[in-house]
């Protein structure tokens, strides 16, 4: 996803509703996220320029909420109930994923096959 | 654990470098250094030989002399001219072959007519980069669409001054010429003074030859910007005018060519002479005459027009000589359909030129439709279109954007690449073909459609032939050498990449006759000549260990040979003998394994290890069987011996690994033959390696050997000390700075050495390793690594014979329990030492579950496989040990090291460490939510 600065970033967004899972004591996803602005982003595995500090899935845990969900590793975090992901430090944006009186999440997420299916539809 | 494909790995690499290699010739050279470079050389190959006969007709020049500068009656160009001539007299002069050159060309003017955009290409080479230069493709003389590419703004202005009266003359003779521009050929740009005849011809005859070498290779082209340098040759008109063509703002032979008007242009003066050739030679081209001859500006761009059924804006365009534009992306497209062949051709040739390291060309071509087009060439009877086709092909199909190579594959691209690989014997048009496979192969979708068409037919036309394995070898004569030709790269390279895809792939590919065969007497005949750091080689390798992975599961009728009392005798592992064995056949009964399991007893009970006899054979064995065959063990030991090259390095340690995982027969022939071939030392010695994933492969395929009890003891024995020194002190990394992967892998394999062997706990104690254990359960940022670690601790710590050395040494009891949670228990399931908070459930249960069967990250498709998982299982009833399954679960991730595992894990410890810097608490990289 490129951006140019001082312009609105646009991008491809697929809405992504996951209902937590009681497990034990918690509140489960069942993924795991990565990134962030407080981090490295050149470690960053599936960003495509090495420059997005964005929140990214990192895991899905098979059969999870989040798989069943339709998540997929590697997609961008671009909202979490309607609170940007796209400008928060990792452990924001887990705390923001891990409410406890939350147990619907609803996502906006991006990734790259959205924006090449788009992209062929409209070719 | 033990077997990792890393499937993924190599992937990854293939990708880069297929396209790299093979598009060296073509214009694909990447632009990485390495590639470049190569394409140099071959430039500069070529220009040397255009050279040479310019020389000659130097001599011969019209004026009898060296064009001593009034001489030529072209007046301003006659500067430029003259000197590039004398300065190749000096040179060159000697050079006899001039003559029959020409003659070559002449003959080939089909080819190197056709051939002759890509000169030009060549010329754009540079343009390569720039993209400007087009220029040189006559083929549109329109340059506008690219023109803001082309050169054509930025060659212009030094030429107008150039040009003189004499040089616009020259247009006035396009009629002879415009033919040329029909075809597009550059050839045909006629251009300069047609004045003085003599100097034509002499300039002719040397361009005429550079279409050769350029149309051979095509892409030559990109490497073009070299071109200009170091030749002084270049005076060659030829090259000269390529350069001209090239490069655009630059010097040498273009300003001063320039008087000749534009690169291009010089060309004409081949140009009469050429234009009767073609008359001669090419009937067809009469047709376009008509149109072209008769406006020579509107030469290419009638046909064009025709085609594309529209006149072309660009006409009229910004270009202050109307008369020549290159033609936009979609009158090239359409010109592929145009039914003059050369025009087709050259049209795929400019694509190709065009698509050179330029994505958005290549985008563009795919949303103009042009893929299909192309594809649909490769079906057409001459030599020359198909060949261009496939040229343009291969560059589009490399690079990151898979749409690409998903429009080949939808187009049935790749069955026509195919069968043009049956059909074809140009070794040329092969090398493309197989390059475009090996690009394509890289996009995981695509590697079973690759499979389902072209497996058989890239082993038997390919594969097979290369690699001078005979289905049945004439007794008396030698056996063949395998051949590193460039297509037996791009075809191992392709089949790397697809081997890569999972069960079903590694099925097809071991079951593909003669494959297996093949690339083993390749591999051995590597060995032989000692040649062993190649490309080629190292594909080899890569499929052969791809291939071995879960032999042991996936072979027809394996469970024959599993050994069933492996699971409930531990450490029994060791090797069996066995008196005879109809393994070629597979026809294990249950009397054979009656006789294993007695044989197991017997091992078990004599010590003598060592006796191994290994199955006799009838027949011969053919096919996969090869795979896991004792005797290719010598081979890979070979490799790891003599090859400097990493990745086959890994490769051949991760065949092994492969090989000596699993309960069955073979691979305790194997793990048994690894000893006895003197294995176990060289295996250790690379534990030295410099390279993370050499160390890693070797200690995880020392692990699975270790499985072998007498393989363990000598493990235990002679390297302990070199797998210990790889592990990081506390916040000191080692020098090597090994991945965490790296650093699993070896914890885990000291894990196995030590476990039912308190020799080798001790000789464990004696390698210095505990403080480094304890500090790496103290202090690692990775949890992996520090569960790992603590495992190891925990079962040293179970030796009660040990605890009184261990004491006397300083540490106590808490030192070998897990950190963080302090209870055993937990250790178990979990990571200690681990901020819990951050990872709620999820987390905790990481361990558990992947005990139970899932992967919790399914990186890629080898986790599914779960060998390790069975593995561990066993294991786990074998040793007891407490917290083993997890252990092996954890190793299971490391396996598979795709790329992406390597970054994600690399991103663990610099922000990990930064933030310890601080002392701040630890900065979770990753969460589990």
């Amino acid at each position: 996803m490129s951006f140019i600065p001082g312009q609105p970033v646009t991008a491809v967004v697929q809405r992504i509703e996951i209902r937590k899972l009681q497990h034990g004591e918690h509140l489960i996803l069942g993924f795991s996220i990565g990134g962030g602005i407080d981090q490295d982003p050149g470690q960053n595995p599936f960003s495509e320029d090495k420059s997005d500090k964005g929140i990214y899935v990192t895991r899905v845990t098979p059969g999870g909420p989040a798989e069943v969900a339709g998540l997929m590793m590697g997609d961008k975090v671009m909202q979490v109930n309607g609170w940007d992901m796209t400008m928060v430090t990792h452990d924001q944006a887990r705390k923001r994923l891990t409410k406890k009186d939350e147990d619907i999440v609803r996502l906006l997420v991006t990734r790259k096959s959205l924006e090449q299916a788009v992209r062929h539809s409209m070719m | 654990m033990m077997q990792e494909p890393q499937e993924m790995v190599e992937e990854t690499v293939t990708i880069e470098e297929d396209p790299g290699t093979p598009t060296s010739h073509v214009s694909v050279v990447t632009s990485d250094d390495g590639t470049t470079r190569r394409t140099e050389t071959k430039v500069t190959k070529m220009v040397k030989t255009v050279t040479t006969r310019t020389v000659r007709q130097v001599p011969l020049g019209p004026d009898g002399l060296p064009l001593p500068e009034g001489s030529s009656p072209l007046g301003s160009y006659t500067d430029s001219i003259d000197r590039r001539y004398l300065k190749n007299g000096e040179r060159y002069i000697t050079t006899p072959q001039a003559t029959s050159t020409l003659t070559r060309s002449y003959n080939n003017y089909n080819d190197s007519y056709s051939d002759a955009l890509p000169p030009d290409a060549g010329g754009s080479q540079y343009g390569g980069r720039h993209y400007g230069l087009h220029d040189g493709y006559g083929i549109g003389d329109a340059t506008d669409n690219y023109g803001s590419l082309s050169r054509g703004v930025n060659f212009r202005p030094p030429r107008y001054p150039y040009a003189m009266a004499n040089s616009y003359r020259p247009e006035n003779s396009y009629g002879t010429l415009p033919i040329r521009k029909d075809d597009y050929g550059h050839v045909a740009q006629p251009q300069v003074p047609m004045g003085s005849s003599s100097v034509d011809l002499n300039r002719s005859q040397p361009e005429r030859f550079q279409p050769e070498p350029y149309g051979l290779e095509d892409d030559r082209r990109s490497l073009g910007p070299e071109e200009e340098e170091p030749y002084d040759l270049e005076p060659d008109y030829s090259t000269a005018s390529r350069r001209q063509g090239t490069l655009p703002g630059t010097n040498r032979g273009r300003t001063m060519r320039e008087p000749l008007r534009d690169g291009p242009r010089i060309r004409g003066y081949e140009d009469p002479i050429e234009a009767e050739l073609i008359d001669e030679r090419h009937p067809y081209i009469h047709g376009m005459y008509p149109a072209p001859l008769a406006q020579p500006e509107r030469g290419s761009m009638a046909s064009l027009d025709r085609l594309a059924g529209r006149r072309s804006p660009s006409i009229d365009s910004i270009r202050k000589d109307p008369r020549w534009r290159d033609p936009d992306l979609q009158e090239v497209i359409a010109m592929l359909g145009h039914p003059i062949d050369p025009v087709k051709s050259n049209a795929a040739a400019y694509l190709q030129h065009l698509c050179y390291e330029n994505d958005k060309i290549k985008k563009d071509v795919r949303q103009l439709k042009g893929i299909p087009v192309l594809a649909s060439l490769l079906d057409h009877p001459k030599a020359e279109v198909h060949r261009k086709a496939c040229g343009a092909l291969r560059n589009i199909s490399y690079g990151k954007d898979h749409d690409n190579k998903v429009a080949i594959k939808n187009c049935d691209g790749i069955p026509a690449l195919v069968r043009l690989l049956r059909k074809t014997n140009d070794m040329e048009v092969r090398e493309l073909i197989t390059g475009t496979l090996w690009n394509l192969s890289s996009y995981e979708p695509l590697k079973m459609v690759i499979i389902n068409h072209g497996l058989q037919t890239m082993t038997n036309e390919v594969i097979i032939p290369h690699s001078g394995w005979e289905h049945e070898p004439n007794e008396d004569s030698k056996p063949r050498d395998a051949e590193w030709t460039t297509v037996f790269k791009n075809t191992s390279g392709c089949l790397r990449n697809v081997s890569s895809d999972g069960a079903e792939a590694r099925r097809r590919l071991r079951e593909c006759e003669g494959l297996v065969d093949a690339l083993l007497h390749a591999l051995q005949s590597a060995v032989g000549k000692k040649d062993m750091d190649n490309k080629s080689v190292e594909n080899c390798v890569c499929i052969m260990r791809n291939l071995s992975y879960h032999v042991h599961k996936e072979i027809p009728g394996a469970e024959k040979f599993t050994d069933p009392s492996v699971l409930q005798a531990p450490g029994s592992a060791g090797p069996q003998r066995k008196k005879k064995d109809d393994a070629g056949c597979f026809g294990g009964k249950k009397a054979k394994e009656e006789w294993f399991n007695q044989a197991r007893k017997n091992g078990e009970n004599d010590k003598n290890y060592d006796t191994l006899d290994l199955p006799k054979r009838t027949e011969p064995t053919k096919g996969f069987e090869l795979l896991y065959q004792p005797e290719v063990v010598r081979l890979y030991l070979s490799l790891l011996t003599e090859s400097q090259n990493y990745n086959t390095l890994e490769a051949a340690a991760g065949a092994l690994q492969n090989l000596s995982a699993g309960q069955w027969t073979w691979s305790n022939y194997i793990r048994a033959t690894v000893r006895k071939e003197k294995g176990l030392p060289i295996l250790v010695e690379l534990l030295r390696s410099d390279s993370d994933k050499v160390v890693r492969a070797v200690a995880i395929a020392l692990r699975n050997l270790s499985i072998d009890r007498r393989n363990k003891d000598l493990i235990g024995s002679y390297a302990m000390r070199d797998l210990v020194s790889n592990l990081p002190s506390g916040q000191q990394r080692p020098a090597k700075n090994l991945e965490e992967d790296t650093v699993v892998a070896i914890l885990n394999t000291i894990h196995e050495i030590v476990t039912d062997s308190s020799e080798n706990a001790r000789s464990l104690i004696q390698a210095q390793a505990i403080e480094k254990l304890v500090a790496i359960n103290k202090t690692s940022q990775s949890p992996r690594e520090d569960k790992a670690a603590s495992h190891v601790l925990q079962t040293v710590w179970s030796y009660k014979d040990l605890r009184n050395a261990l004491t006397k040494e300083g540490w106590n009891k808490s030192h070998f329990q897990p950190t963080a949670t302090g209870a055993p228990k937990a250790a178990k399931n979990g990571k200690p030492g681990y901020d819990d908070t951050t990872l709620p459930l999820m987390e905790k249960n990481q361990g558990t579950k992947k005990n139970g069967s899932g992967d919790m990250i399914p990186m890629d498709e080898l986790g599914p496989d779960g060998y390790s998982t069975i593995d561990q299982r066993d294991k786990d009833c074998k040793y007891k040990s407490s917290g083993d399954g997890s252990v092996d679960l954890t190793e299971r991730e490391p396996l598979k090291n795709d790329t992406n595992r390597k970054h994600y894990v690399r991103s663990n410890r610099p922000a990990v460490k930064l933030v310890d810097a601080c002392e701040v608490k630890p900065q979770p990289v990753d969460s589990w939510v």
